[in-house]
């Protein structure tokens, strides 16, 4: 909302640039900086996991947040990404770091045919698509023993000799998820900026609408979704070079796409940033609660809780939630996104 | 296969289709009223199942009897969550927040389940749980038999209070036009929550039927929600006829796919058939007209 009271318009926006620049530069530093100030191997073993995490939700959120189609089954492309990654180097002998890249560009291309399928439909059957695909895949996994190690899983050779000692591994591969989580980040940042952004962002808003108004809505949604499960290959992909094992029930497994919609919804999925502080929250918990109460289904419970608290509560995540309220103490004039759904809401409270 | 063979696999794919048949009828109605897509209905059913088996263990009573207790019980659950939960979000956003919400609650229902009863295998052992009826050539099991007529029982019972009690008429204009139902006086809100229990209270008979036949454990409504949810696409969203075609038709392919191909790969033509549906008719084949903008 315009409010006359507010600071020069020409201040705000140079303080505000210059925070976030520095927010973003603080980020950085914790990030390179985290390898050398982790006490031991094992916390940095976390810090990989919650990389990986992040790279996911932000994958995720390539299709998830600007279009607003949330998929409950990208577990079936990180799962892909591995299995491709594994088989490649097993079979056919591949440079672990090519297969890893070839990996991701087979997983795209199902993307393309698995998404023709299922952009036909909005909302609630897309969704139902989305778990059928990881379900459909857990079991050819599983059956195919011939072909993927079946249930017994599947060993993935290490991309680095012997001479690379364990917490020196853990190290390189916490710099190579951070490089890609960067390179997904920046993606997004790009699309955010581009008329491929605004295309999909008004297909979240008001789809019919954004068709009328002349948005190749189709083809946008089909390139978001290629995108995003060619980053979530990627990231399934290095997760199985350094876990070094893969199995049917973990890696297509509708736990790990919950995860990356809740790490992506709770930290806001119209926000850059808002999936990698969801993985750091909720990345950090799932390792703490795994730890402490592994052989229970206590984690299920705590996840489940946590999802039903931010869908009914914090929908747009937190990051929105957190700027709203620090907006509203300064009655800053800033233009922000106003949604459909703020507009309706608006009009509903306007009208009595 | 032989032909002893053939009619054997189809019988017992007609018996298993009736049980998804009033699963999926179940799913229909949450949709239909309320455009909700309940994930957890299948972690209900299981629920259900473990309460069948643990009222048995502990009675030594038949576990249908748990159904006075169950059905009532899940009534209430069902109009609750309607009520507290599902009607808390916004509309605008309620179908694909309704996925996620309804998530929420079968993975807690899961995780309890593993909590209270740990992931050990459970199953009811009953007088007549290895018993069989010949006829023709073909044997059907007692259980498999109570089950199909537990399903078509209550799809009897649905179909009368959808189209003979004013409830019904109140449900099924709720569910064609709430606002047009809203003006000529129809408490949409009641009836939805109604809708959602009644729609729970078919989860409590599937369950009880499942825990008959099948060895329960937390995860296994995993299982379920794949082909569940897959009939209730094919059959076309929110169409409770479309949903039980599909569910027969299903279940008879399934079972008869089982012969030659075991039961993992079987299971594939309830994916397989959704994806062609949204590759040929996004809409579902039967009835349906709601589903695809949803």
């Amino acid at each position: 909302m315009p409010n006359a009271s507010s600071a020069t318009p020409a201040v705000r926006p140079t303080t505000a640039r210059v925070t976030r620049i520095a927010a973003l530069l603080a980020l950085v530093a914790v990030v390179l900086l985290f390898p050398s100030l982790a006490p031991d191997p094992f916390i940095l073993s976390v810090g990989v996991v919650i990389l990986s995490y992040a790279v996911l939700a932000t994958s995720w959120n390539l299709v998830g947040g600007f279009t607003g189609y949330i998929s409950l089954g990208h577990a079936a492309y990180s799962g892909l990404g591995g299995y491709a990654t594994a088989l490649l180097i097993l079979r056919t002998g591949l440079d672990p770091w090519l297969a890893l890249v070839a990996g991701g560009l087979i997983v795209a291309l199902i993307a393309i045919p698995v998404g023709i399928a299922s952009l036909r439909v909005r909302g609630a059957s897309f969704v139902i698509v989305s778990i059928a695909l990881v379900l459909i895949l857990q079991l050819s996994f599983q059956s195919w023993a011939t072909f993927t190690g079946g249930s017994g899983g599947l060993r993935v050779p290490r991309p680095f000799g012997p001479e690379v000692l364990r917490p020196e591994q853990h190290e390189r591969f916490f710099y190579l998820h951070a490089a890609l989580l960067a390179l997904a980040l920046l993606t997004w940042w790009a699309i955010e900026r581009s008329r491929l952004g605004a295309g999909l962002k008004a297909i979240r808003e008001d789809e019919d609408k954004a068709q009328a108004l002349g948005v190749p809505t189709f083809a946008y949604k089909l390139t978001a979704l290629v995108v995003s499960a060619f980053f979530t290959a990627l990231g399934g992909g290095l997760y199985a070079l350094w876990f070094g094992y893969l199995d049917p029930i973990f890696q297509f497994s509708i736990l790990v796409g919950t995860y990356m919609v809740l790490m992506s919804l709770l930290g806001g999925v119209r926000s850059l940033f808002g999936p990698l502080l969801g993985a750091v929250v909720v990345g950090y918990a799932v390792e703490v609660f795994k730890s402490q109460y592994g052989d229970t289904q206590f984690h299920l419970v705590a996840t489940g809780i946590l999802l039903g608290l931010v869908v009914l509560f914090m929908p747009d995540g937190v990051i929105p939630a957190l700027t709203s309220l620090v907006n509203r103490r300064r009655h800053a004039a800033s233009i922000r996104e106003v949604s459909a759904e703020d507009l309706a809401k608006q009009r509903e409270e306007a009208t009595p | 296969m032989t032909g002893d063979l053939f009619a054997q696999s189809l019988v017992l794919g007609i018996l298993l289709g009736g049980l998804y048949a009033l699963l999926a009828a179940g799913l229909t109605l949450y949709f239909g009223v309320m455009r909700v897509v309940m994930i957890a209905h299948s972690a209900f059913l299981i629920l259900a199942a473990y309460l069948a088996w643990y009222f048995h263990e502990t009675s030594g009573l038949d576990p249908l009897l748990s159904l006075v207790i169950t059905v009532p019980l899940f009534f209430v659950v069902g109009y609750g969550m309607q009520r507290f939960l599902v009607s808390r979000l916004r509309p605008i956003s309620l179908t694909t927040m309704s996925v996620l919400l309804t998530f929420a609650v079968a993975l807690t229902i899961e995780g309890l389940l593993g909590f209270v009863w740990s992931g050990t295998q459970r199953r009811v052992q009953l007088d007549y749980s290895s018993a069989s009826i010949e006829l023709g050539g073909v044997s059907i099991a007692v259980v498999k038999l109570i089950a199909f007529a537990l399903a078509a029982i209550s799809l009897g019972a649905l179909y009368l209070i959808l189209r003979k009690t004013s409830f019904g008429r109140a449900l099924r204009a709720t569910t064609q036009h709430p606002e047009a139902a809203r003006l000529v006086g129809i408490d949409t809100d009641r009836v939805a929550g109604l809708g959602f229990g009644l729609g729970l209270a078919t989860a409590a008979i599937g369950g009880t039927a499942l825990a008959l036949d099948y060895t329960i454990y937390p995860s296994l409504h995993w299982h379920w929600i794949g082909p569940l949810m897959a009939i209730i696409v094919v059959g076309g969203l929110g169409s409770i006829p479309g949903a039980a075609i599909a569910a027969l038709l299903l279940g008879v392919a399934a079972s008869l796919l089982q012969v030659p191909l075991g039961t993992t790969w079987a299971q594939t033509v309830f994916y397989l058939a959704l994806f062609v549906t949204l590759m040929i008719r996004p809409q579902g084949f039967f009835g349906g007209r709601l589903a695809q903008r949803f």
